[in-house]
């Protein structure tokens, strides 16, 4: 099985403004507290696209929001259509720069403190964890955009990548970092000139000095044994990852990203995801347009909890 | 700030209470937003608003806007007073006055980005305030409006200095209080709480303009200078800030202020503070078309008789 290639999902069938039927609010709150993935009343068009190109699929009867929430809440289906409704919500959210929200959260504010800490005890190292990687464009990115700060900021620093993910196919073709105009779209074309060489056709592919910042490994984030040897991590990952899990395991690996990170490391999710009522360890931090879960300060762990 | 700049600061504000436009209805607004509730007179308001033509236009359009929660098209003032509350009308008709008041005068700064700030807070501590069932959602919308009353005075009292400040301000990506004490030694609390004493406006309204950006210093009681105070920091860092993106990082649950509103409102500690920021951006649209709508105060062209 090969992976496929995404296309971006049909957003044009349903207007903004057009969502009214109520069922979908219900199918909103219901998705956020299975999965954690939030859609405001400005993304909730999105939902109700997802849920139609469900529809479609099922190809059956249910042609309204009203019966796609009686399926969905159906005990016999709901396990599979969740996960079913979950892969459409997120199809097409994989490409590279896909949050520059997040990426100048770090320029700006979160890299800076790192740095100003990190100079007084002169440790220049940076450890970086992409969980659930996919098909490499989240590392990928981080690679290129570290490697950019790496000439201002970060001068005379060095940094690795952990990227991971269950899937091994999806590894093999994370480690070609062959990437389409699709999975381009949003990046600069300064990053294209200077860290791609051409593949095939239009296709670019990543620089190997970009692939050796990186390490590509196979990790189940359920596999308890080796998630507590990925320890020292100051930027932790997991991008729409952690909505297919239930609550009790998303709890247990949520508790394993915070112990793995370092004091003051940041745990980023997608840019629609909570971890309410799932850790109350982290800090939810607010930077322009995007927010952040915060490992306290290792002063604040001591006087802390004990 | 020295007695020397206050008494300046307080010479500059004292001329810009006699504006020229300075509208009318103000002074009876600012007369009416004094009363306790029970006492309010529909009559009176409906008067008020009818008063000024250019008032009562954008009072009737902000009341159709979707930020009102509109039930319906209104088309009457009185019909607007009807359906959405005496006190939903006395915060148009305020922001309706406020807008008048500085529309024709000089401005530090695009108005527009001023008024989505305000209009954005307003909205935001209304809901923040329903979320976490404060008592008084209307006192968080009106002090959420005002809570930056300074900034226009600064904007009006000193346009040429003032611009300098927030652009500098912008420039750093630094909060503008900062910005404000580092080149004026006073900031927009101070400025905006010298007016709201010469406005009169109410004892707790004038504690959260003094004190949003410090609510630990505020006198106790007045949970609305926190509630305010944490709305202000959302909209800073969602799009609803001064034009600019303030580089910082903010733990709104460790914050003083998250405190202060705790023992007052204890539903906020069970707040889904990650799910009520992302409602927030949907404000950001909302706010933004409000403001172009009434708001912007756009060059009509004279009509010029084709020349042969």
């Amino acid at each position: 099985m090969t992976t496929e290639v995404l296309k971006p999902p049909n957003t044009e069938v349903i207007e903004k403004g057009d969502v009214q039927d109520p069922a979908y609010l219900r199918i909103r709150d219901l998705v956020y507290q299975t999965s954690g993935i939030y859609h405001s009343e400005e993304k909730l068009y999105l939902l109700a696209a997802a849920c139609k190109r469900r529809m479609a699929a099922l190809g059956g009867p249910i042609t309204t929001g009203r019966a796609y929430l009686d399926h969905l809440t159906n005990p016999l289906k709901r396990e599979v259509e969740n996960r079913e409704l979950l892969n459409q919500i997120t199809i097409g959210e994989t490409c590279l720069f896909r949050s520059q929200a997040q990426l100048n959260a770090l320029h700006n504010v979160i890299l800076p403190e790192i740095a100003a800490e990190r100079s007084k005890i002169g440790l220049k190292k940076l450890k970086v964890w992409s969980a659930g990687c996919s098909t490499g464009e989240e590392p990928h990115t981080l690679a290129m955009f570290l490697m950019e700060e790496q000439e201002k900021l970060l001068a005379g620093w060095t940094f690795e990548i952990q990227a991971t993910d269950l899937n091994d196919n999806s590894i093999v073709t994370a480690r070609a970092g062959i990437y389409g105009d699709y999975a381009l779209r949003n990046t600069p074309d300064l990053f294209k000139r200077k860290y791609f060489v051409p593949a095939d056709g239009t296709r670019l592919r990543v620089k190997d000095e970009v692939k050796a910042k990186i390490t590509f490994n196979r990790l189940n984030l359920n596999d308890d044994s080796r998630m507590v040897f990925m320890k020292g991590m100051d930027l932790i990952f997991c991008c729409n990852v952690l909505i297919y899990f239930d609550s009790t395991s998303k709890k247990r690996v949520v508790q394993h990203f915070y112990s793995n990170l370092m004091p003051n490391g940041c745990f980023f999710l997608g840019q629609a995801e909570s971890l309410f009522q799932v850790s109350d360890q982290f800090h939810l931090v607010h930077l322009p347009g995007t927010t952040v879960y915060r490992k306290p300060p290792a002063e604040a762990l001591k006087v802390g909890k004990p | 700030m020295s007695s020397g700049l206050r008494e300046g600061l307080k010479r500059r504000i004292e001329r810009l209470q006699c504006l020229p436009s300075s509208p009318a209805v103000l002074q009876p607004l600012l007369e009416l937003l004094r009363q306790p509730t029970n006492r309010i007179n529909v009559k009176r308001v409906v008067q008020l608003v009818s008063y000024d033509k250019t008032i009562a236009a954008q009072c009737l359009r902000i009341a159709n806007s979707p930020l009102y929660g509109r039930v319906r098209e209104t088309d009457s003032i009185h019909a607007a007073v009807v359906s959405l509350g005496i006190h939903r009308v006395e915060d148009i008709l305020l922001t309706c006055c406020l807008h008048q008041f500085s529309a024709g005068e000089q401005w530090a700064t695009d108005p527009a980005v001023f008024w989505r700030h305000s209009l954005g807070c307003a909205a935001v501590s209304r809901e923040l305030a329903e979320r976490i069932d404060y008592s008084d959602p209307d006192r968080a919308y009106l002090s959420g409006l005002l809570h930056d009353l300074g900034i226009l005075v600064n904007s009006l009292a000193y346009p040429q200095e003032y611009g300098a400040v927030l652009a500098a301000a912008a420039a750093k990506g630094v909060p503008l209080d900062e910005q404000e004490l580092h080149d004026l030694e006073f900031t927009h609390c101070e400025s905006g709480r010298i007016l709201a004493s010469l406005w009169k406006l109410p004892l707790a309204v004038n504690e959260v303009i003094a004190f949003h950006h410090h609510p630990a210093k505020a006198p106790a009681g007045n949970p609305v200078v926190a509630l305010v105070h944490i709305a202000d920091v959302l909209c800073r860092l969602r799009g609803l800030g001064y034009g600019y993106e303030e580089w910082r990082s903010v733990d709104l649950a460790g914050d003083p202020a998250w405190e202060i509103l705790a023992k007052h409102c204890p539903q906020l500690g069970k707040m889904d503070l990650a799910r009520f920021t992302m409602d927030l951006d949907a404000y950001v649209p909302r706010v933004q078309a409000l403001v172009e709508s009434v708001f912007t105060t756009k060059t009509e062209q004279p009509e010029v008789a084709p020349s042969h």
